[in-house]
C-alpha cells in the first residue's frame, strides 16, 4: 500500500499522520496510564546496564561513537506501530527500535527477521511463523508468540484505527484469524492473494506485557510511542524531547544471527525544519546525515571536501492527478494531451537535477514487474498534443489563445499544490508555462495542506482540476483505492476515471500469488495506466542525502534510510 | 495609556486660517500647483506627485497595475483605489485652496511648520526620496523592466544564473530574470503595505474618534473589540483565513488591514480625549454643530500627527511581515512576484545562488528603513519639544 | 488598586472567552480533520469514522464547543492530536525553551536598547544620532527568517569552514548531541554557544524598537525643570544624564515590559523555525496545519490571556513606578 510522501517545509508540519486518542471529552488528568513510564524506564536501565555488562564491546575498530540524523520533521507518532503509517516512523519501527517478523534482503525477496522460518500451507490459506527464541523486549522480557498475536488482533480490531487496516483486509481479522501453538510458534489464516507476506514487513511487532491491558481505542494516547518506548531491535530507546530529537543506544543483547550489536554506541535524530539550516549543520559537522537533501543543495555537499553525497531510487512518484469529473479532462484524449505537452525530462533534469527518472505508471522502476518497454509511451510532444487536443473537439475559437469546445467552455484548469513545498510549486508553475503553448490555461493554486487534503478527498465535493502530489507506492501493487470503479466514491478516488480493463486487472493482480503469473497482467495494468491517463505521472523521485566522510558504510536503497542503520560505523580518527 | 503610549505624540493645535496666494481655478486643472506656488513644497509638491503619478496610473497601467495584484477582482479594485485616491487628492487640493484664500499668514499652519522641520532632518528627507522613487520604481516596472517577469526562460541552460550584463541581478530557479521581478516585485510588496495601512488608517482613525468623543456605550463597545482583536492570535488567524479563502494579494492584504486598525484606534481615542475639552471644540459645540461635523472636521483633522507617523511605520511593518508570511507558505501566490516570495524562495539557494534572496532582501531593508525614518523624522518634526 | 485589579480582570474575562470562541470556529470551519490527514489508502473509511469519533469529531460543531467550553472552563484543555498528551502536559514542554530565549533576548534588547536610546537623546541629531537610528532600524527592517539564516551564514558557515575563525556558532538546537556526559561547566557553555545565534537575531530586531521609546523618553525628561536644575547646579553632564535623567526616563520604558509579555511567552515563529528551537511558536503554527484543535485552542487562550496580563502589567507597573498615578 502507499502512504503519501510528503516532505513540506517549515510551516506547514511534517509528514503527517494522526491517529486516533482517547480524547473526545475525557478527563486526561485521571489517567491509570500516568504512572507507566515510570515503572518501565528503570526497568529499561537495568536491562541496558545489564546487557552492557553480559556483551563487552567486541575488539573492532568499528565499534563506537554518536551518530546524528537530521531531517525537517518529527517522527510522527513515535514508536506506537498501531499508531503510525508515517514514513520516518515506520522506518525507525522497522530497522531501529522494534522488528518486524521479515524483512527483505537486497533483491526485495522475504528474509528472515523476528522469524526465524515460516510455512505455507498447500491451499495458501495459513501460514506458521517460527520464532527466534533470543530476541528480548528492552526491559528483559522475551519476545514470543503472544506479543505477535497481541499485534495482530490489534491492528485488526476497528476500535484501534490502525491507518493500514487496509494492508490485512485478506486476513482473517481478530482473534479468529490468529492462534497460538506454542511460545515460539504462531499460525495465521488468510484468503491467498499477492504479496501476502509483505504486511508482515511493514508492521513492527509490539509488546503484549506491556501493552495488552491497555483498551484498543487508548492504544494511539498511550505514553508509549513518544515518551518511554520499549522496543526489541537493535537500537534502545534513551531519550525523546519532542520536536527537537531522539535519541537511541546501541542494544549489546542483540542477537548475532542479525547482525549483533550496531557498531555505533548512540543513534541520535533530530528534527531541523528549516533545510539551509540542516545544511548549515552538515558542513560544519554538527551532524553526519542530512535525510532528505533538496536536489538544489546536492551541489554544495558534492563540493564539500567533508561530506559525499548518496542517492537511490525511493518508492516515491511525483504526478499531477486530474478530476475526471470535471468537462475539461473528461476525455482521456484531453489528459493524454496534457502529458504529452509536458516536458517532463526536462523538467527532471532541471528541478531534481537528474535525480529521477520519468514515469508513466505507477509501478516503479525498482519492482520486478517494472514494463521498461514503457518508456516512451507518452513522449514530450507539442504536435501530438495540439492534435489530440483538436480531435478532442477543443480549438482555440475565439482567438484568444485559449482553446474551446463546441459548447465555448475554455480549456482553463487550476493545478493547486501545498504551500511552501518547492518541488511542487515548481511542477505547477512549469505546467503553467508549457501547457499555455498548446492553447491551455493553467492558474496554479497554493492551497494550504489540510484544506488541499480536504477538497481532493471529499468523495461529493472533489474541488479541484488538477493537483501536485507524490504517492509512496508500496512493494506490491495495489491501486484499487485509487483506480478501481467500485471505489469511486472513497476518498483517494480522486481521479475519478472508470474502466472496466482496468477493474479487471485489479482484480486479478490483487488475488495472483504467482510472480510469473502476475507480470504479464502488471505490464499490461502498466499500458493501460499510462492510456487512460488518470494522472499524469511525472517522475519516480530518487532520494538524496548528504553524508559527513566520518560515516562508513551508509547503504541505502529502495527498502529505506535506515535498513543498514546497525551497519553505519564512524571512523575512529574522528569521533 | 498601553499602547497609544508609546507613540510620543503631541496634541495638535486648532486650525488656523491659512492664505495661499494664487490661482483656485489652477487646482482645479493641476492640484498642488497653487500651493507649490505659495511656496508650500511640502503639501504642493506631495499633492502634485500624487495627482500626476495616480492620473498616470490611470491612463495607461491600470490594467498593468490590475494585472501585477493577480485576478480581475484585484484589477477592479486597483481601479477603485486609484479613483479614490484620485479624487481625495483634487479635493483636499481644493478645499485647501479655498480655504485658504482670504485674511491671514502665509505657511504657518501647524502642517507647514511641521514640513519646515522635517525638511531640516537631511535623514529623514533623504529617506523621502528613496520611498518615493521606490513607488515611482514600481509604477514604472512596465517601461523599466527588461524581462516579463513570469516569464520562464529555458529551465536546463538559463536556471540560476549568476548576475550578468543581460540579466542584471541573475536568473531563478524558472530561469526569469531576477531584475524584472524585483521591478514588479515592488509593485505588489508596497501596494500591500500602503492599502493594508490606508485600510487600517481609515477605520482607526474613524472608529477611534468616534469612541474618543461619544465616550459612553459606544466607547466601551468599540475598545473591546480593539481590546479583543489586539490580543488576537494574529498568526493564527491569517493561516487560517488563508487556509479557508482561496489565498491571493487581495486576501492577504485586507486581513492585514482589518488586523492593523485597532492600534490607529487606540492612537485615536487618546488624542481625541485630550482634544475633546479644549476650548476650539467647545467652542464648536456651543456654536451648535453636529457630532459628525466635530468628529470630521474638527477631531480628526487634529488627531492625525500621530496616526501619520504610527501610519508611516505600519506600511514598513506590513512590507516585513507580508515577507514573514511567506516564510510561512501563505504569502502572495506564484507566479506573482513579491519580494517576501522572492527572498523565500531564495532561501534554499543562499550558498549556490546569492542573487535570489540578497537584492529581493536588500530591496526590504531599504524600503522599510526608509519608511522608519520617514516615520521618526515626522514625529521629531510634529513635537515641538524636540525640533531641532 | 486591588479594586482596580479586580475590575481589570473581570473585564478581561469576557474577552478572553469571546477570542476563544472566533479561534474556535473559525479553525474548525477550516476544511479537513485530522483524520482525512491520514493521506492513506491503506486506511478504509471505517477506519477514518473510528478515528473521528476516538477524537470526538463525529459530533456537530456546537455540541462540540460547548464541550470545549465546558471542560476548558474546568481547566482541562483536552488531549493533543499530534502529541498524544493532555494539552496543557505539551505547552508545559514547550514553555520554559521560550522562556529562555526570549528571556534572554528581551535582556539583551533592553541592555542596547536603553543604551542607545540615552546616547542618541543627549546627542540629539547628532552624527551618532542618526547613525545609531539607521543602525537599528537597519536590523528591525529585515525579515527574521532572512535575518537568522544571514546570521547562521556567517558565524556558523562562513566563520567555521571558510574563515577558520578561533569560535564560531553552531546553527541550530538548544544543546549538543553529547550534552548529558559533559561537565557542569561544559554544559553552560555548550548552552551559551547554542543561545547566542537565536538571542541575537531576536534582540537586534526588538532593540531599534526600545531605543526609540528611549530615546522619546529621554528628550522629555532632559527639558524638565529638575533636571536644568541639576545642570544649572554646577553638576558635572554624566551625572546629570545617568543619575538624574536616566532614572526618571526608565520610568516608561519599563511600562514597556508588560508589552513584551506576550512575546516572551508566544515566541516567534521564525527564529524558531530558522533555529530549529523547540519552542510554542512553531509548535501552534505547525498544530494549525495538522488541525490539532485543542492545541491550537489552548495556545489561543493562552496567548490572549497574555496579552491582557501584559497590558495589565504594564498599567500597573507605571503606577508602581509613577506615584503620580492612581488608579480609582
Amino acid at each position: 500500500m502507499m502512504i503519501l510522501h510528503d516532505r513540506r517545509r517549515a510551516g506547514l508540519g511534517a509528514v503527517v499522520l494522526l491517529a486516533a486518542t482517547a480524547c473526545g471529552g475525557g478527563d486526561p488528568g485521571s489517567s491509570p496510564l500516568e504512572g507507566f513510564c515510570a515503572a518501565v524506564a528503570p526497568r529499561v536501565d537495568a536491562y541496558l546496564e545489564r546487557a552492557l555488562s553480559e556483551s563487552p564491546v567486541p575488539d573492532d575498530e568499528r565499534y563506537g561513537g554518536t551518530v546524528v540524523v537530521a531531517t525537517i520533521s518529527e517522527i510522527a507518532g513515535g514508536m506506537n506501530a498501531f499508531v503510525s503509517a508515517d514514513y520516518a516512523a515506520t522506518q525507525h519501527h522497522q530497522f531501529v527500535n522494534l522488528m518486524t517478523l521479515l524483512n527483505y534482503d537486497e533483491d526485495l525477496s522475504p528474509h528472515p527477521y523476528l522469524a526465524e522460518s515460516w510455512d505455507v500451507s498447500e491451499d495458501g490459506t495459513e501460514i506458521t511463523f517460527h520464532l527466534r527464541r533470543d530476541v528480548y523486549w528492552h526491559d528483559g522480557e522475551p519476545t514470543d508468540a503472544h506479543d505477535v498475536a497481541f499485534t495482530y488482533v490489534r491492528l485488526t480490531d476497528p476500535r484501534t484505527a490502525y491507518p493500514n487496516a487496509g494492508f490485512w483486509g485478506q486476513y482473517v481479522q481478530g482473534e479468529d484469524g490468529v492462534e497460538v501453538v506454542d511460545d515460539f510458534t504462531i499460525k495465521v489464516r488468510l484468503q491467498p492473494h499477492a504479496e501476502f507476506l509483505d504486511p508482515w514487513r511493514a508492521v513492527g511487532i509490539m509488546p503484549e506485557h506491556l501493552l495488552g491491558d491497555v483498551p484498543p481505542e487508548e492504544l494511539a494516547g498511550h505514553p508509549f510511542g513518544t515518551e518511554c518506548p520499549v522496543g526489541n531491535g537493535p537500537f534502545v530507546f534513551r531519550d525523546h524531547q519532542p520536536n527537537e530529537r531522539w535519541v537511541f543506544a546501541a542494544n549489546p543483547a542483540f542477537p548475532e544471527a542479525l547482525g549483533g550489536r550496531p557498531y555505533v554506541d548512540r543513534y541520535v535524530y533530530r528534527v531541523i525544519p528549516e533545510q539551509t539550516t540542516l545544511l548549515t549543520e552538515l558542513l560544519t559537522e554538527g551532524i553526519d546525515l542530512y535525510v532528505g537533501l533538496q536536489p538544489d543543495q546536492v551541489q554544495q555537499v558534492v563540493d564539500a571536501p567533508n561530506l559525499y553525497f548518496v542517492h537511490f531510487p525511493s518508492r516515491n512518484y511525483i504526478y499531477v492527478g486530474w478530476n475526471a469529473r470535471r468537462p475539461q479532462l473528461s476525455d482521456r484524449r484531453v489528459r493524454r494531451a496534457l502529458t504529452l505537452a509536458v516536458n517532463r525530462a526536462e523538467i527532471v533534469e532541471a528541478l531534481v537535477q537528474g535525480y529521477g527518472t520519468v514515469a508513466n505508471s505507477s509501478v516503479p522502476p525498482f519492482h520486478w514487474a517494472y514494463d521498461e518497454s514503457l518508456g516512451d509511451a507518452v513522449p514530450f510532444d507539442r504536435e501530438a498534443a495540439r492534435a489530440l487536443l483538436d480531435d478532442a473537439g477543443w480549438t482555440d475559437r475565439d482567438g484568444d489563445g485559449v482553446r474551446e469546445n463546441a459548447d465555448g467552455l475554455r480549456l482553463a484548469i487550476s493545478i493547486k499544490y501545498n504551500q511552501g513545498n518547492q518541488i511542487r510549486q515548481d511542477i505547477a508553475e512549469i505546467m503553467q508555462a508549457q501547457l499555455g503553448e498548446v492553447g491551455v490555461e493553467v492558474r496554479p493554486q497554493a492551497i494550504e495542506w489540510g484544506t488541499l487534503v480536504g477538497q481532493i478527498t471529499d468523495p461529493v465535493e472533489r474541488d479541484f482540476d488538477g493537483f501536485v502530489m507524490a504517492w509512496a507506492a508500496e512493494f506490491r501493487v495495489d491501486d484499487a483505492g485509487l483506480f478501481h470503479s467500485d471505489r469511486i466514491d472513497e476518498p483517494y478516488a480522486w481521479a475519478g476515471t472508470q474502466n472496466p480493463e482496468i477493474d479487471r486487472l485489479l482484480d486479478e493482480i490483487a488475488i495472483t500469488v504467482d510472480r510469473d503469473e502476475a507480470r504479464p497482467l502488471i505490464e499490461e495494468y502498466q499500458g493501460l495506466l499510462a492510456d487512460e491517463q488518470p494522472y499524469t505521472f511525472f517522475y519516480y523521485a530518487d532520494l538524496t542525502e548528504g553524508v559527513n566522510v566520518r560515516l562508513r558504510d551508509v547503504h541505502m536503497d529502495v527498502r529505506g534510510e535506515w535498513v543498514s542503520v546497525g551497519r553505519w560505523w564512524i571512523d575512529p580518527a574522528s569521533r | 495609556m498601553s499602547d497609544a503610549g508609546r507613540e510620543t505624540a503631541l496634541a495638535a493645535g486648532p486650525e488656523r486660517p491659512v492664505r495661499v496666494r494664487g490661482w483656485p481655478w489652477l487646482s482645479h486643472v493641476l492640484p498642488g500647483a497653487p500651493q507649490l506656488l505659495a511656496g508650500r513644497w511640502g503639501s504642493g509638491g506631495a499633492a502634485l506627485l500624487v495627482w500626476l503619478g495616480l492620473l498616470w496610473v490611470a491612463l495607461r497601467d491600470v490594467s498593468a497595475f490590475g494585472s501585477a495584484l493577480g485576478g480581475p477582482a484585484d484589477a477592479r479594485l486597483a481601479v477603485l483605489i486609484v479613483v479614490v485616491s484620485l479624487t481625495v487628492a483634487w479635493t483636499w487640493s481644493w478645499r485647501d485652496v479655498r480655504r485658504g484664500v482670504g485674511p491671514g499668514q502665509p505657511g504657518t499652519s501647524q502642517w507647514d511648520s511641521m514640513a519646515r522641520s522635517f525638511a531640516r532632518n537631511r535623514t529623514a528627507v533623504a529617506a523621502l526620496m528613496v520611498v518615493f522613487g521606490m513607488y515611482l520604481l514600481a509604477l514604472v516596472a512596465p517601461l523599466v523592466s527588461p524581462f516579463d517577469p513570469t516569464a520562464q526562460g529555458d529551465l536546463v541552460n538559463e536556471r540560476l544564473l549568476a548576475p550578468s550584463g543581460l540579466h542584471l541581478l541573475g536568473t531563478d530557479q524558472y530561469a526569469r530574470d531576477v531584475f524584472s521581478r524585483l521591478l514588479y516585485g515592488a509593485r505588489v510588496s508596497m501596494t500591500i503595505g500602503l492599502v493594508a495601512v490606508g485600510i487600517a488608517v481609515t477605520l482607526g482613525t474613524v472608529l477611534g474618534a468616534i469612541a474618543g468623543y461619544l465616550g459612553g456605550w459606544v466607547d466601551s463597545v468599540i475598545m473591546r473589540f480593539v481590546d479583543t482583536l489586539i490580543a488576537f492570535p494574529r498568526l493564527v488567524l491569517l493561516i487560517t483565513i488563508v487556509a479557508v479563502f482561496e489565498p491571493g494579494v487581495l486576501l492577504i492584504t485586507v486581513v492585514l488591514g482589518l488586523t492593523l486598525w485597532p492600534r490607529t484606534a487606540r492612537i485615536v481615542r487618546g488624542e481625541v480625549l485630550s482634544l475633546r475639552e479644549r476650548e476650539f471644540i467647545q467652542a464648536a459645540r456651543a456654536l451648535g454643530y453636529s457630532k459628525w461635523r466635530i468628529i470630521f472636521r474638527h477631531l480628526i483633522p487634529n488627531a492625525l500627527g500621530p496616526v501619520i507617523v504610527a501610519a508611516t511605520l505600519g506600511i514598513g511593518d506590513t512590507i516585513v511581515l507580508e515577507a514573514g508570511l511567506s516564510f510561512l507558505g501563505i504569502g502572495v501566490q506564484p507566479p506573482m512576484p513579491s519580494w517576501g516570495t522572492m527572498v523565500d524562495d531564495g532561501r534554499l539557494h543562499l550558498l549556490n545562488a546569492w542573487w535570489l534572496s540578497t537584492f529581493a532582501g536588500f530591496a526590504i531593508v531599504l524600503t522599510v528603513l526608509s519608511f522608519n525614518l520617514v516615520g521618526d523624522g515626522l514625529r521629531d518634526a510634529l513635537d515641538p519639544r524636540t525640533r531641532p | 488598586m486591588t479594586k482596580y485589579l479586580v475590575r481589570r480582570l473581570a473585564g478581561a474575562v469576557p474577552l478572553v472567552l469571546g477570542i476563544a470562541t472566533v479561534v474556535f470556529f473559525v479553525v474548525t470551519l477550516a476544511p479537513g480533520d485530522p483524520a482525512s490527514l491520514v493521506l492513506n489508502p491503506g486506511m478504509t473509511p471505517e477506519v477514518a469514522d473510528q478515528m473521528r469519533a476516538n477524537y470526538g469529531l463525529d459530533q456537530p460543531v456546537h455540541v462540540r464547543y460547548v464541550k470545549w467550553m465546558g471542560a476548558a472552563l474546568t481547566g482541562n484543555f483536552g488531549t493533543s492530536h499530534t502529541y498524544r498528551r493532555p494539552v496543557l502536559d505539551v505547552l508545559l514542554t514547550f514553555l520554559p525553551n521560550t522562556l529562555l530565549l526570549s528571556g534572554c533576548a528581551l535582556v539583551l534588547a533592553f541592555m542596547f536598547g536603553i543604551f542607545l536610546g540615552t546616547v542618541q537623546a543627549v546627542r540629539q541629531y547628532s552624527l551618532v544620532d542618526r547613525g545609531v537610528s539607521v543602525l537599528t532600524l537597519f536590523f528591525y527592517s529585515m525579515p527574521s527568517f532572512w535575518l537568522g539564516l544571514m546570521l547562521i551564514l556567517v558565524f556558523s558557515f562562513f566563520a567555521r569552514n571558510v574563515w577558520h575563525w578561533p569560535i564560531w556558532f553552531p546553527a541550530s538546537g538548544m544543546t549538543s548531541v553529547d550534552y548529558e556526559f559533559l561537565s557542569t561547566g561544559a554544559k553552560v557553555v555548550d548552552r551559551l554557544k547554542h543561545l547566542v545565534l537565536p538571542t541575537v537575531s531576536l534582540a537586534l530586531v526588538m532593540t531599534a524598537g526600545i531605543a526609540r521609546y528611549m530615546r522619546g523618553s529621554m528628550l522629555e525628561v532632559i527639558q524638565q525643570d529638575f533636571v536644568r536644575t541639576a545642570r544649572a547646579k554646577g553638576l558635572p553632564e554624566r551625572t546629570v544624564v545617568f543619575k538624574h535623567a536616566l532614572r526618571n526616563a526608565l520610568i516608561p520604558v519599563i511600562t514597556l515590559l508588560g508589552l513584551y509579555l506576550p512575546v516572551l511567552f508566544s515566541g516567534t515563529v521564525f527564529i524558531e523555525y530558522v533555529f530549529a528551537w523547540p519552542g510554542l511558536g512553531k509548535t501552534l503554527v505547525d498544530a494549525i496545519s495538522l488541525r490539532d484543535y485543542p492545541l491550537v485552542m489552548a495556545g489561543s487562550f493562552f496567548f490572549a490571556v497574555m496579552v491582557v496580563m501584559g497590558n495589565l502589567l504594564a498599567d500597573v507597573l507605571y503606577a508602581v513606578v509613577d506615584p503620580r498615578i492612581r488608579h480609582e
